[in-house]
């Protein structure tokens, strides 16, 4: 073929060029290397080595390196390989009380929540999900309300309700009115195995409760059609496909009361009954970097095992989706003359696990001495009076610089947090669905999933080790705001990258290229296409952030410090204090952000809580 | 107007995956309206997103008039955003977060093309395209056929002097598909512009195009006028792919014994002078002359055959026939309602210009038989 030109119509190839590949090399590098997206993919990927996959590494050979306090009994200079530290948590005349007993208490709890929430919550995703209950649709926001507020809210209202003279402090209502609770009530592992359950039912609830509405109503038919009897299909058909949201449930509960440090530190601390997140707590509070390291090291071992379950559960969950269709699935169970009793029951529930203990905080506040009464002991002092004659705080809560000090900070840090997680989830999401260098946006979507897998309190105890002294480009970061930003920051970046990859996954390439075609340019196309299209993902990448963020205590209780108090330290600071009505006060605050601002972020996206859970 | 010159194109897109694209050597001449038509898989798509830049070859070049746009071996690779070319997406890709007027004047903004001058070109490529009043809409408050037409509207506000467009028809209506179809013609007189479209369908491929290309498996089966391709088709791919009810194919080899239409085969090949290499014949449903069997055959044509009528399918203009030649099944169709029934014996006829004669490759070899050429 020759061109109307009469031009030759292979190119003429330069016979200077010294090996044949070099033009081609030029070519790749044209098309592939120079590809801001592939920059922008290693940019992030060495930003959370950093901020992410260093402090972790870091602290988990902490356990293994001799620190400076340690260099006398070990006999070796600081830095040096040793088993020490895991020989001292594990065998030596301590290793029962800062080791073996809190990581037995831990399991104990950990199981006595699985199985009462499994127990509550079961029956309950049935009911919402396949039969005509009674205010079902109430119910299943109702349901979902101790999910939405911190867990050691619940931890402060139990004591509020039930606490007895062995600690002290302002009495609880069962002293005002006469009961003096047995301290098996109201300190230790029952009462954190109640609030840790009642918490997780709305897991429960919604994983049982959803996998059951997806499940296909035509394969009981086809049971039935055979001559199965109701409880035959049951057993053999429904429980079998069940079973993976089932455990699925299970290893989340797990993964997330290993991490738990609120509940245990409120209600068990007093009487010296510890878990592995308040012993190590203890660890990094007296700095004990080794022993730190090897207990924040037990609760990842445990975290990664029930997540590496889950995730194959789901994985073989997934398999049997792929059977079934989507046939008629809207079929419900009549309650019948059973639907009062079942909305009873489900009304039980509420009241006992939001109800009241809400009630309860908010009472509290208004209250001189708790559960009493009487006209004359009610009282708007603890919010807005002034000139009360305690040490603590001499005035209401709304009129202290503090609490309006730790508003500003919790808002002023968790917000650019959260803008910073929520741009750059975005980010990561289109690096890694969109960078031709497949391998770059694999690593990067494993290593900012890595925080998941870090209960909240061990991270902080990574941050401390990475931040506490100067690293990279950062001078030492203890007790300064910077720390509780990049650390709020990196472990939201599990939610907010997953956030980013689905939006960018569910945009096709095609409003990009066409752009391109235009003219655009990468930047362009970034600031002019993609973000604007992705605005509704970005606000909710955000605002999810935001709303853990602010009720988040484990990991902000380790790095926060008084000039640095956000709501949820400022709050602890108050319990530690015994200053009951304040810290309920401010609790109801945090409260109130967190259920606001879920329901409105629901509005906001149309989308439901549940499909944030469970793995997705 | 330029013409587009692809040159041993190759796109690999892993190193163990079969090449989406072999080999490709395609010249598109200036004012073309080019089809690029094939099964899906079969590179057809690959080519037009490497020709707009938006997947990259990995070997070969591409040149647009004088301009070297690819070249893998010379280290050029112009990008997409550079090229210059209009492209309309199966999708359309309007951008959902602009009003019409936006996504028409988005491109003329990045050409800083000053704001009255901007409203001025939109407004016309918009009244042209009969969507000037919805100009203040999103995309999604649009239907189908109005959101193509944006789509139109925003690739030609640029003016480009080629013009891609991904099956452009395949999302539309059968009443739309016409509509637009004429549309696109005047597009194609009024602008002046080579087009190159893809799709899977052969009737937008023979409806639209002025030349069209047939693909398959990464590699260029014929480049032909529609006629071409359905009359002369290079192979027995093309022939089987082109032509709504599928050609009838008459392997000659393969049983022991031969079946009753390899025999009738032999005899028309006797009767053509036994040309050498020929491995199948087909012939097209509509070029089977049916006869009742007490009519006489003429003369001018080729031996004849005795078949039973299985099953007649009315398809609205067209008879589709079903036929059974000792048991094996052919089809027939005709565009007059048949004066025969379920069951009758009837007489096959053929004419010597509707056999398509393939060799064992499967390549067509007609043109050595002096006979067969007069079409």
């Amino acid at each position: 073929m020759v061109s109307k030109t009469g031009k030759p119509l292979r190119a003429p190839v330069r016979a200077m060029s010294p090996r044949v590949s070099s033009g081609t090399l030029h070519y790749w590098f044209r098309t592939k290397a120079s590809d801001p997206t592939s920059l922008l993919a290693l940019g992030l990927l060495v930003l959370f080595l950093y901020l992410i996959a260093g402090p972790i590494f870091l602290l988990l050979s902490d356990a293994l390196r001799v620190h400076f306090p340690e260099q006398g009994r070990t006999g070796l200079p600081q830095g040096a390989f040793t088993s020490y530290y895991l020989e001292r948590a594990m065998f030596s005349p301590i290793s029962q009380a800062v080791f073996w007993r809190p990581l037995a208490n831990t399991a104990q709890i950990a199981v006595g929540a699985i199985v009462v929430s499994l127990v509550v919550g079961a029956p309950l995703g049935w009911l919402l999900s396949r039969t005509n209950l009674p205010g079902k649709r109430w119910y299943s926001t109702a349901l979902i309300v101790p999910y939405m507020l911190p867990s050691w809210t619940f931890a402060l209202a139990w004591t509020t309700l039930f606490s007895n003279r062995t600690t002290g402090g302002t009495p609880s209502w069962m002293e005002s009115f006469g009961f003096s609770p047995p301290d098996w009530l109201a300190y230790g592992q029952f009462p954190i195995t109640m609030i840790l359950a009642l918490h997780y039912t709305p897991f429960v609830i919604l994983l049982f409760g959803n996998a059951l509405r997806q499940f296909d109503a035509q394969l009981e038919d086809a049971a039935r059609i055979m001559g199965a009897g109701r409880l035959t299909i049951a057993r053999k058909i429904v429980l079998p496909l069940m079973l993976p949201s089932l455990v699925s449930a299970c290893t989340l509960i797990f993964a997330k009361a290993l991490g738990d440090f609120g509940v245990a530190y409120i209600l068990g601390v007093p009487i010296n009954y510890n878990v592995l997140a308040t012993s190590l707590f203890r660890a990094i509070s007296t700095s004990q970097a080794g022993m730190t390291a090897v207990l924040a090291g037990t609760i990842v071992l445990f975290g990664v095992l029930s997540i590496l379950i889950d995730m194959r559960l789901l994985r073989e969950a997934g398999r049997f989706q792929t059977i079934g269709s989507k046939g008629a699935m809207d079929r419900t169970t009549d309650l019948g003359k059973w639907g009062v009793a079942a909305s009873g029951w489900a009304m039980f529930v509420f009241i006992v696990s939001a109800a009241i203990p809400l009630m309860a905080l908010a009472l509290t506040t208004v209250m001189i001495r708790p559960g009493v009464f009487t006209p004359d002991n009610f009282t708007l002092a603890y919010w807005i009076g002034s000139d009360l004659g305690t040490t603590a705080l001499r005035q209401g809560i709304l009129l202290t610089p503090e609490f309006w000090r730790a508003t500003w900070n919790s808002l002023w840090i968790v917000g650019s947090a959260s803008l910073g997680a929520g741009f750059l989830g975005l980010l990561v999401g289109i690096a890694v669905v969109r960078a031709p260098m497949r391998s770059a946006g694999m690593m990067l979507r494993q290593i900012t999933f890595l925080p998941y897998l870090v209960p909240g309190i061990a991270f902080a105890a990574a941050y401390l080790s990475m931040f506490a002294v100067p690293r990279g480009p950062l001078p030492a970061l203890y007790g300064t705001y910077m720390i509780l930003i990049l650390a709020i920051l990196a472990d939201q970046m599990p939610f907010a990258s997953r956030a980013g990859i689905s939006a960018m996954m569910q945009l096709g390439k095609d409003p990009e290229e066409a752009a391109r075609i235009v003219g655009a340019g990468w930047w362009k196309r970034l600031t002019a296409i993609v973000i604007p299209i992705q605005k509704g993902a970005l606000v909710a990448g955000v605002m999810l952030p935001f709303i853990s963020g602010i009720k988040g205590l484990s990991l902000v209780v380790v790095l926060a410090v008084p000039g640095t108090d956000l709501l949820t330290t400022y709050a602890i600071r108050l319990v530690d204090n015994g200053y009951t009505q304040a810290s309920n006060a401010v609790v109801l605050m945090i409260c109130l952000i967190a259920f606001f601002g879920t329901i409105g972020v629901q509005r906001l996206t149309k989308s439901k809580l549940s499909d944030g859970l469970g793995g997705k | 107007m330029p013409s587009i010159r692809l040159l041993h194109i190759e796109k690999s897109y892993s190193r163990s995956a079969p090449k989406a694209v072999e080999d490709l050597n395609l010249e598109i001449e200036d004012g073309d309206f080019l089809c690029l038509l094939g099964p899906s898989g079969c590179g057809k798509t690959t080519t037009l997103r490497m020709l707009a830049g938006l997947e990259d070859p990995t070997a070969g070049d591409i040149q647009i008039g004088d301009r070297m746009i690819v070249s893998v071996s010379g280290g050029i690779c112009v990008p997409a955003e550079k090229r210059g070319l209009g492209l309309v997406f199966q999708s359309y890709a309007l951008w959902p977060h602009m009003t019409v007027r936006e996504n028409v004047e988005f491109g003329l903004k990045l050409h800083n093309m000053p704001r009255d001058e901007r409203h001025a070109v939109a407004d016309e490529v918009m009244s042209k395209l009969a969507i000037v009043q919805y100009a203040d809409r999103y995309p999604n408050q649009l239907s189908g056929g109005q959101q193509q037409r944006v789509a139109l509207a925003r690739m030609l506000a640029l003016k480009p002097d080629i013009i891609l467009l991904d099956e452009p028809l395949s999302n539309l209506d059968a009443k739309l598909r016409l509509e637009m179809r004429a549309e696109l013609k005047r597009i194609h007189r009024e602008f002046g512009a080579t087009i190159v479209f893809v799709t899977h369908d052969q009737w937008e491929a023979m409806t639209l195009a002025s030349k069209i290309a047939v693909m398959s498996a990464g590699e260029l089966q014929q480049l032909g006028t529609p006629d071409d391709i359905y009359q002369r088709p290079a192979n027995r791919f093309v022939a089987e792919f082109v032509g709504s009810l599928p050609i009838n194919v008459i392997a000659l080899s393969g049983a022991e014994k031969a079946t009753p239409l390899q025999a009738w085969m032999a005899s028309v090949l006797v009767e053509l002078g036994s040309p050498v290499n020929v491995e199948c014949v087909g012939f097209r449903p509509e070029a089977l002359k049916l006869s009742h069997c007490d009519a006489a055959a003429s003369s001018q044509d080729l031996p004849d055959r005795l078949g039973t009528i299985i099953d007649i399918l009315p398809t609205g203009g067209n008879w589709i026939i079903e036929l059974s030649v000792d048991g094996e099944q052919i089809f027939a169709i005709t565009g007059s309602a048949p004066d025969f029934a379920s069951g009758d014996t009837i007489r096959l006829g053929l004419q010597a210009r509707d056999l398509h004669l393939f060799d064992a490759d499967g390549t067509r070899i007609n043109d050595v038989q002096p006979v067969l050429t007069q079409v």
